[in-house]
């Protein structure tokens, strides 16, 4: 076995994650090589250091609370969803109202109705440019590679 | 079987919300500890750790079943992760002041204790530095003591890359840690 293929297995040495078979060539490879035996003795020395450092744990009432956290974010989740689509609804069946109106009210002058027109012409076109725009980048989002 | 992850997420996809409870339960913990090990704050972890577990309900229809929970949730939660790093400048924050040092449990008391800290905060600094791909996989094998299989799963790769990968990370690590004793 070369220098090269005793780096991996040196990882496996260490972490203990090594059968006895490769135990017994890493073992008799450092016995031969004094550049690999160097490496491997600072990356013991790296282990007991990085061994040292744990991270904290958090207090047991704040783990004990943190499914509650999950289930308020899923329930405002579903709540802003309806609350959406409740908004867009009405939001349509006012504007409809306001037009259907608008265009059966005599006392509107024309040029103001064929303004009003363009007026909503133009935010239809802006709403459709950022939707379309938000869809194109949803199809681009890396979760959606996430489907398992 | 009746409580493997498998399970749970089919019954999490008709509607049983206990049965997600159960889920989050099983890997909350290591989901903070990820995401505190990747970018270092101790609220933006939680916070962002939470958020993974509401993704992961909100697509839970796209779940099949042909693959394990854990990868899927892990992938979910590292991409918030790496959104959120990217958004804010956390990095310079990262396990670097005061409030971060309180994060870290203390042990090997009778070791030098500034000596000790001082090595403690370098370590984490380094560590912070490293490549995404290497920093991934010291918070995996350290701080969450995953083995080489259980890391292999969740990266999606060979036992013999989690090996090249965390010999790279090590060394890159070492290389940086020049005061390093011995």
């Amino acid at each position: 076995m070369n220098c090269e293929d005793i780096q991996k297995l040196m990882m496996a040495y260490l972490d203990e994650e090594i059968s006895e078979n490769e135990k017994d060539l890493v073992e008799k490879h450092l016995a031969e090589c004094e550049k690999c035996r160097a490496e491997f003795d600072s990356f013991t020395q790296l282990k007991e250091v990085t061994d040292k450092v744990k991270l904290a744990d958090l207090k047991e009432d704040i783990w004990a609370g943190y499914w509650k956290g999950v289930y308020k974010r899923i329930e405002r989740g579903a709540g802003w969803f309806f609350l959406s689509i409740g908004a867009i609804i009405l939001l349509a069946l006012g504007v409809f109202q306001f037009f259907k109106n608008l265009f059966l009210d005599p006392g509107v002058s024309f040029i103001v109705k064929i303004g009003i027109c363009f007026l909503a012409f133009g935010i239809i076109v802006l709403l459709v440019s950022i939707i379309r725009e938000r869809v194109f980048a949803f199809k681009k989002e890396r979760y959606r590679e996430i489907e398992k | 079987m009746e409580n493997d992850d498998e399970n749970l997420i089919l019954l999490s996809q008709k509607g049983k919300i206990r049965a997600f409870e159960k889920l989050v339960n099983r890997y909350k913990k290591n989901a903070y500890f990820i995401a505190l090990g990747l970018v270092g704050n101790s609220e933006d972890a939680f916070d962002l750790s939470q958020d993974a577990f509401v993704r992961v309900y909100k697509s839970l229809n796209k779940y099949n079943g042909t693959s394990k929970f854990f990868p899927w949730f892990y992938t979910i939660l590292t991409n918030l992760c790496k959104n959120h790093l990217k958004k804010q400048d956390v990095r310079k924050k990262y396990l670097s002041n005061e409030i971060a040092k309180e994060k870290f449990s203390r042990e090997h008391e009778s070791e030098s204790e500034s000596e000790r800290e001082s090595l403690k905060q370098k370590l984490l600094d380094e560590i912070e530095k490293l490549p995404y791909k290497f920093k991934e996989i010291i918070v995996l094998k350290h701080f969450r003591g995953f083995s080489y299989r259980e890391i292999s799963e969740t990266l999606g790769i060979p036992v013999g890359s989690v090996m090249s990968r965390l010999y790279y990370a090590r060394k890159k690590l070492k290389e940086n840690l020049k005061h390093l004793k011995g």
